[in-house]
């Protein structure tokens, strides 16, 4: 798709030149304005000589008043700003579950499983064409209940799963950070398909003795996306609450949600969902900026449940038969695509390049006024992102989002990878993704990361971090042991 | 230079003017104004009456007669009248296998029935919602219940939704304090939250009497209300929030394990209450009181309490007090005018009062809320708002106080002021004339009387 306004020069290679050379100019404009200026003093000072500065400066004829009113002027006003800015959010640490090999479920594992679960030999071949074409490795995990013939979804199975993911990961995070959990000001739980009362917020306060006063919230129901949705809050309420932190858990507990039926729509989930789960620690306290790994920059929120066909395409229902699955529509991808345009349109004038910008904005103003023929131009993401973390919903996700934001295999390399040996661990998956390019040894300080999630509802979430220091190999997580086999040519169809 | 000295002076009282005006502008948009509310009223043919209790508690053959006594007893001597309302799936006999759809249809009918009526009465348009809270304990479809009402109502796409579940009875504070929170971050928000709560699929079928009791107890009911802090919009609004406390006692084993959801021994999942419960509730209630009486009370109150303790603990009797005891010495009907209990209970409420000191006439809403309505859950302390202000109690400056239990084990509280006299009938328009009723007791006291023999 042609990009400049003037197709006929989009194939020169000259042109990429005449890009770069009008990036830096407009992105540098006021340091390239302030530079002749700077020059023009000093020359102007060198020329005076310093006896004239000073005749200068006596002229003025400043008492002592008035330079104390300048300074409290300058004071003040420094005061002002300070105090207006927004709370700085800085992630100190994030642990993500490892699962233990004794709950791996190879391919051949899964099938066999599901040959002697189901009755029905159409919907087992429906499964093993998903499964071929899902782009999950051999090495993902199904929670212990799940590798029963047929499984067990008791509620204390399901509890036992989420005792399971959520302290091993909160364990983690503690011995990496030192976090006392008596300092633990905010708890934000998201899980959604598992709501026991009390919530798994309740359970991580008496698992780990949280204080009395801690301000816990639960959330359920709110889809692969929660994660993000958790964060937003978390961040919230560290802008009122000051010198605090906050610990946001992001799971999935597989356990209850097991689809006994043969609804095809209602298949994927058991073919794609895997257990996992994160704990991030967020703080707002001056001291941990400088130790943390990250920066929040911004959180954007897009919910197109206003449209009936984006609100259906991810639905919870009984089939014919009573089973209760969820339901994936066939236009998943193409609703997909059109939250993240909404998404990007907010989100775009927050972290895009004045450049991109003002491209944008002149081809918007030429297709209204001159020709509505020029073609819409789509700004360069990479400009504004080092890395992309893009939940692994599934295969055709991670490759409809490649397409949208003419994205390289390097940068969804992380999400292509998470899905291979973790499979869709949901809200934590942009954790795992996160992880993996922090094992592979390349984030850098200052780099921008994107993570971007998308939950039925239909929601589109994405958050912008900024890297405070470099992450230093061997990193401490999930793909320690395996991260030197990756990356991982997957192929299109696995034969089973 | 005079000029100078002029354009200096000018600059400081501008950036001394700003600060202050920055200040003023925080405290302002740190308000929380409760612009309206709405209690569901479930269809007439949704009643429960004490006759369709006990057919519907005969109907599961898995109990013994001692078991079909003892459950009779509680419903008889509940205090909860034939008026309230359980789920058309459990009167029209699916109790134990309801379908997704039934549970959706009854939480639906719930909020968009109240949401209806909130934006009539506001004349709120749903596009201008900036955030949405709904707190449903023990149900969370996909999409979530938020999405349910984004969809309905074509809301914003950058509205702020969270879907709160299995935050127990005490839910509607926790709501209550998201929001205040998110107020603090931003201006001129408005925010609607729905609580109610789930009973279709949660109807225990088994024979364990610790479980059995939510059966007899829960009904049908739920409230929509809306916030914001907006300056402009408080001369429409019933109240001002002042303070929220939530104290969390869930680092206690016993206290995190006497109401909890779980599998009994024939693998069916009902809610346990233990015997536990009690003790739990005294001590998260005192942890509660004791951050919120100093935010509630007045400093003479405060400082007679400070000498009491110092007396206490100088002449110490031979005999331990619990906390519950000591608060009881503190007056805090000198801080709040009205109280509204969580219904939990007949026994709740009445231990609740006796710890706070409260005659009939104070406890009077929470006990016709739990006759008329039966335990709501979450939504009850929105009953007992709506009684108090359909017996036309709350006149401007009156300061009200919402105090609930819920599992965890929770006790939240929160203060409000309220705003100018207040009169809408409500959800008790039809009724409020028949109440405080000659009896409490229930009618079928004598043809259930066999049960005070059991």
């Amino acid at each position: 798709m042609p990009r400049a306004p003037l197709p006929e020069f989009s194939s020169s290679v000259k042109l990429k030149y005449v890009k770069l050379g009008y990036q830096y100019l407009v992105n540098n404009f006021v340091t390239l304005l302030l530079i002749p200026v700077m020059a023009a003093v000093y020359l102007e000072l060198v020329r005076m000589g310093p006896e004239e500065i000073m005749g200068l400066w006596r002229s003025l004829r400043l008492d002592l008043i008035q330079i104390l009113c300048s300074f409290f002027v300058i004071i003040f006003a420094a005061t002002v700003y300070l105090t207006s800015r927004p709370q700085p959010v800085y992630l100190v640490d994030y642990a993500c579950f490892k699962p233990p090999t004794t709950c791996r479920v190879p391919f051949s594992t899964f099938m066999e499983h599901t040959r002697l679960i189901s009755s029905d030999e159409k919907s087992v071949r429906f499964q093993m064409r998903i499964l071929e074409r899902s782009g999950l490795g051999e090495e993902t995990c199904l929670p212990p209940a799940n590798h029963y013939i047929p499984p067990r979804p008791t509620m204390e199975a399901s509890r036992a799963e989420a005792q399971l993911v959520i302290f091993s990961a909160i364990d983690d995070l503690v011995r990496k950070t030192g976090l006392r959990p008596k300092d633990i000001d905010i708890l934000v739980v998201n899980c959604s398909l598992f709501s026991p009362t009390p919530s798994l917020s309740a359970m991580i306060i008496n698992k780990y003795k949280l204080r009395s006063n801690v301000r816990s919230f639960n959330l359920s129901g709110m889809g692969c996306s929660a994660g993000l949705i958790s964060v937003d809050l978390a961040r919230d309420l560290l802008q009122v609450h000051r010198s605090s932190n906050a610990l946001v858990i992001s799971t999935e507990i597989i356990t209850p949600n097991f689809y006994a039926g043969n609804q095809r729509s209602m298949l994927l989930p058991n073919c794609l969902f895997r257990m996992g789960a994160a704990a991030i620690l967020l703080s707002n306290r001056r001291r941990d900026a400088r130790r943390a790994k990250y920066r929040l920059v911004h959180v954007v929120r897009t919910h197109k449940g206003a449209d009936d066909r984006a609100y259906r395409c991810v639905y919870q229902e009984e089939d014919a038969e009573g089973h209760s699955g969820i339901s994936l529509s066939k236009d998943l991808m193409a609703i997909a695509g059109e939250a993240l345009k909404s998404n990007i349109t907010t989100i775009g004038p927050l972290v895009l390049p004045m450049s991109e910008q003002l491209l944008f904005f002149l081809t918007l103003v030429g297709r209204k006024l001159i020709n509505p023929k020029w073609k819409p131009y789509i700004p360069d993401f990479k400009l504004a992102f080092e890395h992309f973390c893009i939940h692994a919903g599934g295969r055709a996700v991670i490759d409809e989002l490649q397409k949208n934001l003419e994205l390289s295999a390097e940068h969804v390399e992380a999400s292509r990878m998470t899905l291979h040996r973790f499979g869709n661990t949901s809200s934590s998956s942009l954790w795992y993704e996160l992880n993996y390019i922090e094992s592979k040894g390349r984030m850098r300080r200052g780099d921008r990361v994107w993570q971007i999630g998308f939950g039925s509802g239909f929601k589109c979430n994405s958050a912008v971090w900024k890297c405070l220091r470099t992450v230093k190999t061997p990193v401490d997580g999930p793909w320690s042991d395996c991260i030197d086999r990756y990356p991982v040519d997957i192929p299109e169809v696995v034969k089973l | 230079m005079d000029l100078l000295w002029t354009i200096s002076t000018t600059l400081l009282l501008c950036s001394l003017l700003s600060i202050l005006w920055k200040e003023f502008d925080r405290r302002r948009n740190r308000s929380c104004y409760l612009l309206d509310f709405v209690c569901y009223k479930p269809s007439d043919d949704r009643k429960l009456s004490s006759e369709l209790c006990s057919d519907i508690i005969v109907r599961n053959k898995r109990l013994s007669v001692p078991d079909y006594k003892f459950l009779l007893k509680v419903v008889v001597n509940s205090g909860i009248s034939e008026e309230t309302y359980g789920p058309r799936s459990i009167i029209e006999g699916r109790e134990e296998c309801p379908t997704h759809d039934d549970c959706v249809d009854e939480v639906d009918d719930c909020m968009y029935r109240t949401l209806d009526e909130l934006f009539l009465r506001t004349g709120i348009s749903p596009i201008d919602v900036d955030v949405l809270v709904v707190n449903v304990s023990m149900f969370a479809p996909s999409p979530s219940l938020t999405s349910r009402i984004v969809n309905r109502y074509r809301m914003r796409e950058d509205v702020k939704n969270f879907s709160l579940v299995g935050m127990g009875c005490s839910a509607s504070p926790i709501a209550i304090d998201l929001v205040n929170n998110i107020f603090e971050t931003r201006k001129r928000t408005l925010a609607v939250v729905v609580t109610s709560e789930s009973i279709a699929p949660n109807w225990y079928c088994g024979t364990d009497k610790s479980m059995m009791l939510g059966n007899c107890l829960f009904r049908s009911g739920g409230c929509s209300f809306m916030l914001t802090n907006d300056p402009s919009l408080k001369h429409r609004a019933k109240m001002n929030l002042k303070c929220l406390v939530r104290a969390h006692i869930g680092a206690n084993d016993d206290a995190y394990g006497c109401a909890i959801q779980k599998e009994d021994d024939e693998g069916r999942v009902g809610f346990h209450l233990s015997k536990s419960l009690p003790k739990a509730a005294v001590r998260a209630f005192a942890e509660n009181l004791q951050r919120l009486a100093p935010k509630v009370l007045p400093m003479g109150e405060l400082a007679l309490y400070v000498l009491r303790g110092f007396r206490h603990r100088l002449w110490r009797s031979k005999e331990a007090k619990t906390d519950a005891a000591t608060a009881a010495r503190v007056n805090f009907k000198s801080g709040v005018d009205h109280f509204c209990l969580h219904t939990g209970g007949a026994a709740v409420i009445d231990a609740v009062g006796r710890a706070l000191g409260l005659t009939n006439y104070d406890m009077e809403p929470a006990r016709m809320t739990l006759h008329r309505w039966g335990n709501t859950s979450a939504s009850s302390l929105w009953y007992v708002l709506g009684y108090m202000e359909a017996k036309k109690r709350l006149r401007r400056k009156d300061r009200v106080l919402m105090l609930s239990f819920g599992a965890g084990f929770k006790c939240n509280s929160c203060l409000w002021e309220v705003l100018r006299d207040l009169n809408d009938g409500g959800a008790w328009d039809d009724c409020i004339r028949a109440y405080p009723p000659q009896t409490l007791d229930n009618p079928f006291i004598e043809k259930f009387g066999w049960v005070k023999e059991a």
